[in-house]
């Protein structure tokens, strides 16, 4: 096993990394820009790197300072997270050439699926299906116009190098294609340094259900479940759980979408985690979308629910340790869901919300994990992506974790910067929610049938009025501070001298 | 004393024997017993309103607020009254850095007269007097860096 690893990235998943080396005894090495000297990955690693100013091109994007970094550093290995350098084949490749292991599949791997255009191939002829679309790049005008006149509009405009949403646009007739290409080839430039967009046909009212993925350097491959994530904002991820309810209804799909990930990933010679996302319709198919050749954010309802910790799994296969389990050892226990708290702004078309975290109380207890990547007093920096946090419950079923969640949202707390924190409330309240009736349109109909919430109890409203008028007090404010200087009392700290005798 | 609390638009008046049940337990955060009923209550500057009478946000039970606080013998005065209608504190409605100090001590104040120059997210925020009054202590330093809810000045 490793004795020392880099961790290419920042934020919650930084944090997650740290916690998987230090189960493990390993020694973790963190990164940091100009705006994350205090953030929270730096403070918890043993050793911790500036590579540099806060754009991500100059930093987390760039190869050289961290490879620099992580020779400095001794590091045996890089962890890249996700995100960032997570699925680029030629850091995977620089890691190779610097005697360092990347903590990923193969670049070979990484180019065969990377490429979405080349995936959809590679399915395709590993006889998984997949969405009606172009196998070529489509950036040419002309030629975009040709194929999606033979898809049939709607159609979506997609980065071949992307993932996250970038370079992402729906385009309902031809008369929106030109602007459409020219935007989606811009934003997939500057996400991805490769304009390059292809197009697929719309799924309508599609789910969006993702199966995970495990192999080794020995050929061994297992899947352990999927997730669904049909809760998207601005074509990402929100709510995520596993199982999917729909898969619960029809249990069979599981095995037939595992089957074919496992396909697709065996004929990538696919030799650690990933996730192979398909798009389901209500009518029992499933069409291959892409894979993300890394560790997925929600990859912590898959760890609740069969119990595996996937981040470690990463590690031991990078090391060349076997699959310590096989297929018919994967088990999935009770049910997982998460919500991606970000720094956001749901009323007005989740806006970003970067500033200073000025109160944060955190949800514990049975069932609730929280994977933090801020503190209270820490700045939200406007570089980069607003997810604070994800909050995950567990309970035996559907219903006990949504519970749950809403018992953990209940109790999370955290002013200075706006949050969807109270949007997830209303989300999960919401029957067709209750009831599992997701698609990726979910949250856009929300908005069209949401009710307006609930005036609060006149009682809570007296209670905050109490608490107001208390705060309009200086005496009443700086009580708790006077409780502070009570600890320094002459009789406790004569009382803890005689303890001391 | 009596206080008149607007909660979400809605008027709420507060006496201080009322007050009995309410504990500071943090910064900003109040537990409040109500017949039986316990409650957790965050209270911040809203960050929006730069005068010292500016709007709070209260956060409790998954729940937000806008709040204001208003004494009522404050609105009984014309904006006209003489130096001594009470001290008043004015506090950061958000953290930031002190940029200047546009007062001294003893200085009498008008209304909207700036007293204080606070830097926050790349913006500098003047201070204002709410009422007018004379400066009788300044807790804020040129450059040094304050929180939300810390007092700057306070004017009687």
């Amino acid at each position: 096993m490793f004795g020392r690893v880099l961790v290419a990235n920042r934020g919650e998943i930084a944090v997650r990394i740290v916690r998987a080396l230090r189960d493990m005894n390993i020694r973790s090495i963190a990164v940091f820009s100009d705006a994350d000297r205090g953030a929270l990955h730096v403070r918890m690693a043993d050793e911790a790197v500036h590579i540099g100013p806060a754009v991500s091109t100059e930093s987390y994007l760039h190869q050289g300072r961290i490879l620099e970094a992580a020779k400095k550093h001794r590091a045996d290995a890089i962890h890249p997270g996700y995100g960032f350098l997570s699925e680029n084949a030629d850091f995977a490749a620089g890691c190779a050439r610097e005697g360092m292991v990347f903590i990923g599949p193969s670049a070979q791997s990484i180019r065969r699926l990377g490429s979405k255009t080349a995936a959809r191939t590679l399915a395709k002829q590993a006889g998984a299906p997949v969405v009606p679309g172009s196998e070529e790049p489509a950036t040419e005008l002309e030629h975009a116009r040709a194929l999606a006149r033979d898809i049939g509009y709607p159609v979506l405009l997609k980065a071949a190098a992307g993932g996250g949403g970038k370079g992402m646009r729906r385009v309902n007739a031809e008369s929106e294609l030109e602007s459409a290409v020219r935007d989606a080839a811009s934003e997939a430039e500057r996400a991805f340094q490769n304009g390059e967009i292809y197009i697929e046909k719309v799924i309508e009212k599609a789910r969006h259900i993702e199966i995970q993925v495990a192999g080794d350097h020995y050929g061994n491959l297992v899947h352990l479940g999927e997730r669904e994530c049909s809760l998207q904002r601005r074509h990402q991820k929100i709510v995520e759980e596993c199982p999917s309810p729909w898969v619960a209804r029809h249990p069979e799909l599981r095995a037939a979408m595992g089957d074919a990930a496992l396909k697709i990933a065996r004929a990538a010679e696919y030799d650690n985690l990933g996730t192979v996302e398909f798009l389901a319709d209500d009518r029992g198919n499933f069409y291959f979308l892409e894979v993300n050749t890394r560790l997925q954010v929600e990859h912590p309802v898959t760890e609740l629910v069969t119990g595996y910790d996937l981040v470690q799994l990463q590690l031991r296969i990078a090391a060349g340790e076997a699959l310590p389990f096989s297929q018919k050892d994967v088990a999935w226990q009770g049910w997982a869901m998460e919500c991606r708290v970000c720094a956001e702004d749901p009323e007005t078309n989740f806006f970003p919300s970067p500033g200073k975290i000025v109160q944060l109380r955190e949800p514990s207890g049975p069932g609730v994990r929280l994977d933090s990547g801020v503190y209270a007093g820490w700045t939200v920096p406007l570089e980069y992506d607003p997810l604070l946090a994800k909050l995950v419950t567990w309970g035996r079923d559907r219903d006990a974790a949504i519970q749950r969640l809403q018992r953990a949202l209940c109790e999370y707390t955290i002013t200075g910067v706006e949050t969807n924190l109270t949007f997830f409330r209303e989300i999960l309240d919401d029957a067709e929610f209750r009831a599992g009736k997701l698609s990726t349109e979910f949250v856009a109909d929300f908005f069209g049938r949401r009710k307006p919430r609930a005036a609060a109890p006149e009682q809570l409203e007296m209670a905050v009025a109490l608490a107001a008028a208390a705060y309009s007090q200086p005496r009443l404010r700086t009580l708790a501070a006077q409780g502070a200087e009570c600890v320094d009392s002459r009789w406790l700290s004569e009382g803890r001298g005689q303890l001391l005798r | 004393m009596k206080w008149q609390v607007m909660v979400e638009g809605r008027a709420i008046e507060i006496d201080s024997q009322q007050l009995d049940g309410v504990l500071p337990v943090e910064a900003g955060v109040y537990s409040v017993l109500l017949d039986g009923a316990s409650y957790e209550i965050r209270i911040q500057p809203s960050g929006r309103g730069l005068t010292a009478s500016a709007g709070l946000i209260a956060s409790a039970a998954g729940r937000r607020f806008a709040v204001e606080v208003n004494d009522p013998r404050d609105a009984s005065r014309s904006s006209r009254t003489a130096i001594g209608s009470g001290r008043q504190n004015v506090t950061a409605p958000m953290p930031g850095k002190v940029v200047r100090v546009l007062v001294e001590a003893g200085d009498l104040v008008e209304t909207s007269q700036g007293l204080v120059v606070v830097e926050a997210m790349k913006m500098q925020n003047e201070l204002k007097a709410s009422r007018p009054g004379r400066v009788i202590e300044i807790s804020a330093r040129e450059g040094e860096t304050v929180g939300a809810g810390d007092t700057l000045v306070v004017l009687e």
